[in-house]
């Protein structure tokens, strides 16, 4: 429908009118920045774009199906400028997605959450997804497509590479090769189908550095297939994790969380269900689990067959010959005492438990662990098993094997490089860089000209998922469509765009490529199926159901019995997935950078984490460089003494060591992968490892196990007090037990304190759901504009995190217990800081929040001083001032940017209170209970935090600050905190060799 | 016997010693105080002096300008050390500035007569002293341009300050006792300008000298107004003495924080800042004395009562480090408990012990004559003493606030070069005030030296002095009698 748009002429649309040539041409000269990619961007012409792009939201979703772009002439409906819009996304990496739910103000995406529709995350989100945001707005992402090292341009792209693409079609894609990073996307899937039948001679490679192939090599030797196990927590009444960090690093991780949660909370049942975490390296499992026993990686299957021993002799029938091929594997050698209460546990709760291993485990070992399950009737129950959406896949380690191979061979002329960065993160066994200099073209499609970039022909700009169409599977299976939010900021591309481009669909419509797939997925042409999809984030239905296979006992006895497994050595090199930047991926994201590590609390930097009586042996000390030597390759890396990593067993993150990750990346801790190699990509054993005595710096937000030994036994000695745990049977002894963690005295106030006529807010923070996982914290930096300051700030104690997530050792240091406390502006009733601020300038409102004015600050920081948490945080510098425009757009406006000498602290994200209780207001109506969720409980995967109404009876808060495992913190100082925690309770075997007995403190 | 005019050091109780040695009479005691300032040609070790001054001067200029246009961060503040050098440096400098307002209205009030000789100097001392600490509490809040918004000034923007602020109250306290003691001061100053106008040569001093001896004819009349209002303005500035300090360390004890949170920091630190401040008198004095040829005014008896001041004060100190001890151990409580031991045996041991045997100990040798009398061993005393509060304030600011109550935000304090560069140029602002001083005024009060002197009371040569009396009595009607020492 073109029509002039001269004289009287009306529109039906705004589609109609966007169609019309002559709009185009206007629009063209009237707004020519809307032609260039923005580089530099400038405000103006983001913002107009920007409000071109909300305009379209109220059409369609969220981007123009026919991407093309109108000025805000008229306010579409349901767009209030300044009023925020949210819209359903998905964001896949490692070839996994989550759900998401992305705050959009005027255009702009400023807030990633999780999609409370989405099964597998009900709202939460974890650090990589919420942080995501930060990478749209990185002024370092590649702009323009690059040719040989220079400056080139899609057009010269596509003129290249169509007459290519022409030549290859005619060979049948001989020469051709595509090594692609792990995604989930249907469409891709697709595509690859496509290019694949068009020509056949064309090959696909797969890789990713950390992978979960093991587990699914695992399924296929113990089911015949690639199967996905589902680890039900909330059903579980145990859970024994061998090396496995199901609530970390799983992509499943959001979900297990919340079943864990769901476990935990029997609790006020009185019951508690058990989690074993036998593990080399503390993760958050272990950190959240009952009973952790530190064992080196390379002795673990051992222990699972000495379970599979025990369960045998106890009359659980494993598939015939499984056992004898698993000893003679594995030989288990001496029992240990854990074993057997293992063992007991496991024929007590049959059905109700699981056995899980760890993902860098041998295939055989994860065949054994299902075979486990199975006998001990678990499957169907705690664990069940869903199809791989791509069952044909091989691994990636074989594909990246095989593609070296291939380029050795001379086969390839032409790579392209979806996304992958196999120059930083391939098997040390290939010389990645060499080797793409064998294939006459390579051509690199990445959001960041990284190592692989600056080794291939040419590289492409590839557009962020919050600006180009994409679908995605979660773990579960489910799909959902990646929407994109905003127009791609450099006229980048998408991966589903580059393989239309080779397949010659002109123009590469990402838009149209999703919703033939989406359509196509729910056999539903129309758009009814395709705007719910968009509408819920969530193609329904899609799911898979659980399948029910039967157990293939041959397969896996024979697989054991040819297992090779590693020669165990005195040292093992664990590689381990950095909670902070994945596979090196998020290197240049600096909420991620800054995000201190669970466990160790190092920001900055990874470390080689070993355990006070191991660094004592090697004879090295906290901070010290030293040189770990595997299989003839070596690496320098700092020394970290870590608590209750396994004796004779050392960690290093991967994802570290970037070169080219961009200006906050590069140089950023020390690369693992020159020392993993294809057969060590789980841990490498027999390694060497010789202090230099040079000193590195380490950046930590809390002081680390290293401390003086006065300040480690005063730390100690106060733990009880802070973090007030008890075992479940002192606690069904003594349900108040809380109280007696600390001699309260009565305490009463000099003055007449305040009243609360209308709301007063509180929280609850319950420690025994919380599994410390960081989650809050980064959604709390995402949501308050919380500057990130960068490693030397770190070290100089200036990180500006307002909320924290402290950490507590406790017990031997070689096999120590864990606490988290997350810690945040506890809004005292009697404020320290208000008292004492000169220029009145924290002060309590009337709704009972201890309230920071910042215009008034002046920045004498006598408040901090004073605040018994220190969780108050002081502009030491201008910490804003080098933010590019691009940058400042990624800001939240409804929370102030502070300036250079102001403090600042959580605030109970009190625009957000406002935003509802204007709503509210507006609606004539009360505010329900759960209606206002501050940024750190709405992430939070367990529902740790709870916030709302005390004066609302019948407030969800209201009832958690009754509850008989609350407590304040520091409440002997009579500041009356309105945040209260819960006490952990923990569910030790009677063995007790976690917990101290807990009696002493009363 | 006594040496009479060589030596005063003799406790022969039949004779009161002479403040005065050399057999000086009222015209070389002039002579030689308004030598100092008259002379034509410098000694190069002023000029010396001077130029390092002035250099430090322009370090902390530096700093300041480096510290304003960039961020606080220039230092080594951190989180849990919110407080780091310059709140050491402020409280430093308060307590230097309490040894002048102390020797001069208090020991006035005591009838202290040997305080005349030094207390011109140490009243200077205290106000360059006050001006150096007054520059920290202003420039380290975040927002220095700011920073008027810590006065009660009526504004548009209906702003006014937290009353229950220490902080605030330390605004009071401090410009209070900066303007009383700066009155003070000139206000004892003026019959000796009047004296140096009276003997200027060129134009400008005379000028200078005249308006700022403002008309002074030392008519009776003059004297008498004058000596009542000397006696008003130290018993005004009595009080202040306590109650600076007293302020000063309420920024503290008002807080929750352990190590801080202590009934005894009041008296405690109103001990240390006397003690401090003596320790700079000292300090400055003992090689000024020599340099200018003062040493039958400031005699090493004076030094030697002013190495008992610090003996006294001194051990006052150690005395409350140690019933802080006592206290925390007494009280039961954990948390503060831990605060003391972390101070003497955590990671800033070091200071701690640096402070303790600077202060409580090293002054103990004060006990033995032969090193309050030996001008190179008092002076090396007094330096540690300086040394020792420094450490004193860095102790108490840094160990509380690097380990409090939860450990998990527990920290270090790193002082960057900033910090110290801009320490040592505080000591150029005062060094420079302070060689200014001695170049232009009159650094011993003549004339109430003069009053002191045997002859102001008729007593010509040596012997027997009657009366311990000074300025209080001379208002009596037969003190007025006598002879002014003008007339004679």
């Amino acid at each position: 429908m073109k029509k002039p748009v001269s004289g009287k002429a009306f529109w039906r649309s705004l589609e109609d009118y966007a169609e019309a040539p002559e709009f185009m041409r206007w629009a063209k000269a009237e707004f020519p920045a809307l032609l260039e990619p923005m580089s530099p961007p400038s405000r103006r012409s983001f913002l107009r774009l920007m409000g071109a792009s909300a305009a379209l939201a109220g059409l369609a979703a969220c981007r123009w199906p026919k991407e093309t772009i109108l000025p805000f002439s008229q306010r579409p409906e349901d767009l209030v400028p300044g009023v925020p819009q949210r819209f359903a996304t998905a964001f896949d990496y490692g070839g996994h997605a989550q759900g998401l739910l992305v705050t959009s103000y005027d255009g702009r995406p400023i807030k990633i959450e999780g999609n409370p529709e989405h099964p597998l995350s009900r709202g939460a989100s974890n650090s990589f997804a919420q942080a995501s945001v930060l990478s749209l707005y990185d002024p370092d992402r590649s702009r323009v497509p690059y040719s040989g090292g220079k400056k080139s341009s899609w057009a010269d792209f596509d003129a290249a590479f169509g007459a290519q693409t022409t030549a290859l079609a005619a060979s049948g894609g001989a020469g051709f090769a595509v090594l692609a990073e792990a995604s989930s996307s249907p469409s891709r899937a697709r595509l690859q189908a496509e290019i694949e039948s068009a020509w056949p001679n064309a090959r696909w490679f797969e890789y990713e550095a950390i992978s979960r192939d093991n587990e699914r090599e695992g399924t296929r030797l113990a089911f015949g297939k690639p199967l996905r196990p589902q680890y039900d927590f909330s059903k579980a009444e145990l859970a024994v994790c061998l090396d496995a960090d199901l609530l970390g690093e799983h992509p499943a991780s959001l979900a297990h969380a919340r079943g864990f949660a769901v476990s935990r909370r029997r609790i006020d049942e009185g019951r508690l269900g058990r989690l074993y975490a036998i593990e080399s390296c503390y993760s958050i499992t272990g950190a959240a689990a009952d009973e952790r026993f530190p064992m080196p990686s390379g002795r673990i299957p051992a222990l699972l067959v000495a379970i599979a021993q025990g369960l045998e002799a106890a009359g659980v029938a494993l598939p015939s010959g499984v056992l004898r091929a698993a000893v003679s594997a594995f030989p288990p050698g001496e029992s240990l005492p854990l074993v057997a209460t293992i063992i007991e546990d496991l024929l007590r709760h049959r059905g109700h438990g699981f056995v899980a291993v760890g993902a860098q485990h041998l295939a055989e070992a994860h065949a054994l662990a299902f075979a486990i399950n199975d006998a001990l009737a678990n499957t169907g129950h705690t664990v069940s098993y869903l199809p791989c959406p791509d069952p044909e896949r091989v691994s990636h380690s074989t594909a990246i094997a095989s593609l070296a191979r291939k380029i050795e061979a001379g086969e390839l002329t032409t790579l392209l490089v979806l996304g992958a960065n196999p120059v930083y993160n391939a098997p040390a066994d290939f010389d990645f860089g060499a080797l793409l200099a064998k294939v006459g073209q390579t051509i690199h499609l990445g959001q960041y000209r990284d190592e692989t970039a600056e080794k291939c022909l040419w590289h492409l700009p590839e557009a962020h998922y919050l600006e180009s169409w994409g679908d995605a599977r979660s773990w579960d299976g489910s799909v959902s469509v990646v929407q994109p939010l905003i127009e791609p900021l450099h006229g980048s591309r998408s991966a589903l765009e580059i393989l239309a481009g080779v397949l010659g669909r002109q123009p590469a419509d990402g838009h149209g490529i999703v919703r033939e797939t989406i359509t196509g997925l729910a056999g539903d042409k129309g758009d009814k199926a395709w705007r719910r999809t968009l509408h819920d984030g969530l193609l329904a239905g899609s799911a898979p159901a659980p399948v029910h296979p039967r157990i293939d006992g041959s397969s896996v006895a024979a697989s054991l019995a040819s297992a090779k497994p590693k020669a165990a050595g005195d040292l093992e090199l664990v590689f381990t997935t950095a909670p902070d930047v994945y596979d090196g991926r998020f290197a240049n994201n600096a909420w991620l950078q800054e995000t201190p590590d669970p466990l160790t609390k190092l920001t900055w930097d990874n470390a080689l984490l070993v355990g006070p009586a191991t660094a004592d042996k090697l004879g090295v000390r906290h901070g010290e460089l030293a040189k770990v030597e595997a299989g003839g390759r070596s690496i320098e890396a700092p020394v970290f003494i870590a608590p209750g990593q396994a004796l004779g067993s050392i960690a290093l993150g991967l994802g570290y060591g970037r070169t080219a990750a961009g200006r906050v990346g590069s140089g950023v801790g020390i690369s693992a992968y020159p020392l993993r190699t294809l057969a060590d990509a789980g841990w490498s054993s027999g390694i060497t490892v010789t202090g230099t005595g040079q000193v590195f710096k380490l950046a930590t937000t809390q002081d680390h196990f290293a401390i003086d030994v006065g300040g480690r036994e005063e730390t100690e000695r106060r733990r009880p007090e802070l973090v007030r745990e008890a075992n479940l049977e002192e606690f069904k002894r003594v349900p108040d037990f809380v109280r007696h963690r600390s001699h309260d005295i009565e305490l009463f106030s000099l003055w007449e304190e305040f009243t609360y006529e209308g709301h007063s807010w509180g929280m609850s923070i319950d420690l025994n759901t919380c599994i410390g996982c960081n989650y809050c914290a980064v959604a709390c930096q995402a949501e308050n504009n919380v500057p990130v300051v960068g490693k030397e700030q770190v070290y100089n104690g200036r990180e500006m995190a307002w909320l924290r997530v402290d950490r507590y050792y406790g017990g031997d240091p070689e096999d120590a217990s864990i606490a988290f406390q997350p810690l945040a502006c506890q809004q005292c009733e009697m404020a320290p800081c208000e008292e004492v601020c000169p220029a009145s300038a924290t002060v309590h409102d009337d709704e009972g929040l201890n309230t920071m004015v910042y215009n008034r600050c002046i920045g004498t920081r006598y408040c901090s001083n004073n605040c018994p948490y220190k969780v108050r945080r002081f502009n030491f510098f201008n910490y804003h001032k080098n933010l590019t425009e691009l940058e400042s757009l990624g800001m939240n406006p409804g929370v102030s940017v502070r300036s250079r000498g102001v403090m600042e602290k959580c605030t109970y994200c009190t625009q957000r209170i406002a935003q509802v209780k204007i709503l509210a207001k507006n609606e004539g109506r009360p505010i329900e209970d759960g209606e206002i969720t501050p940024a750190c409980a709405q992430a939070c995967p367990t529902q740790a935090i709870t916030f709302g109404d005390l004066n609302d009876e019948k407030s969800r808060v209201r009832e958690l600050h009754q509850d008989k495992r609350a407590y304040s913190l520091l409440g002997e100082l009579n500041i009356k905190p309105r945040t209260k925690y819960l006490g952990r309770i923990k569910n030790p075997s009677s063995m007790g060799h976690t917990e101290h007995s807990s009696e002493e403190h009363h | 016997m006594s040496t009479g005019l060589s030596e005063n050091l003799s406790q022969d109780p039949r004779q009161r010693p002479t403040l005065v040695l050399g057999g000086k009479g009222f015209t070389e005691v002039t002579d030689t105080v308004c030598a100092v300032s008259e002379r034509r040609k410098w000694p190069a070790i002023w000029y010396i002096a001077f130029a390092c001054s002035l250099v430090l001067l322009g370090v902390l200029g530096a700093c300041l300008t480096y510290l304003i246009s960039t961020g606080i961060g220039v230092w080594g503040n951190n989180m849990p050390a919110a407080w780091g050098f310059p709140i050491v440096n402020f409280v430093f400098w308060v307590g230097i500035g309490h040894a002048g307002t102390l020797i001069s209205a208090v020991l006035f009030l005591f009838r202290q007569k040997w305080r005349t000789s030094i207390n011109r100097s140490a009243e200077a001392m205290t106000i360059f002293a006050v001006a150096c600490a007054g520059i920290f509490p202003a420039v380290h809040v975040g927002r220095v341009w700011l920073a008027y918004w810590l006065f009660p000034i009526p504004n548009q923007m209906s702003m006014w300050p937290n009353f229950r602020s220490p902080l605030l109250w330390d605004v009071f306290a401090v410009s209070t006792y900066a303007t009383v003691s700066s009155m003070f001061w000139y206000m004892g100053m003026i019959p000796d300008l009047a004296t140096l106008r009276d003997r200027a040569t060129g134009k400008a001093k005379q000028f200078f000298y005249g308006l700022f001896s403002l008309g002074w004819s030392g008519s009776n009349r003059h004297w008498l107004r004058f000596e009542r209002a000397y006696l008003l303005l130290a018993a005004l500035a009595t009080p202040l003495v306590l109650s600076v300090h007293s302020i000063v360390s309420f920024d503290f004890a008002v807080s929750i924080l352990p190590g801080w949170h202590t009934t005894i920091f009041p008296p405690y630190f109103v001990a240390g800042a006397i003690f401090s401040g003596f320790g700079m008198v000292m300090t400055i004095l003992i090689p000024c004395r020599s340099a200018f040829g003062l040493q039958d005014l400031i005699t090493t008896r004076h030094v030697e009562n002013m190495a008992k001041v610090i003996l006294v004060t001194g051990s006052m100190v150690g005395y409350s480090y140690t019933m802080e001890f006592f206290i925390a151990w007494y009280s039961g409580n954990l948390v503060e408990q831990f605060a003391f031991v972390n101070r003497s045996f955590g990671p800033y041991a070091w200071a701690y012990w640096t402070m303790f045997s600077c202060n409580a100990f090293i002054p103990q040798l004060f006990w033995f004559k032969k090193v309050r009398q030996t001008m190179l061993l008092a002076w090396i005393v007094s330096i540690l003493v300086n040394v020792g509060m420094w450490f004193e304030r860095f102790v108490i600011v840094v160990t509380s606030l690097t380990r409090d109550y939860l450990p998990s935000s527990w920290g270090m304090f790193r002082p960057t070069s900033i910090d110290f560069l801009t320490f040592l140029g505080s000591f150029g602002l005062f060094f420079t005030l302070f060689l200014l001083f001695v170049r232009f005024l009159p650094m011993v009060a003549m004339a109430e030296v003069r009053s002191v002197m045997p002859q102001a009371h008729g007593i010509v040569g040596e012997g027997h002095r009657p009366f311990g009396d000074y300025w209080p009595d001379s208002v009596h009607p037969e003190r007025q009698r006598k002879p002014s020492p003008e007339e004679e």
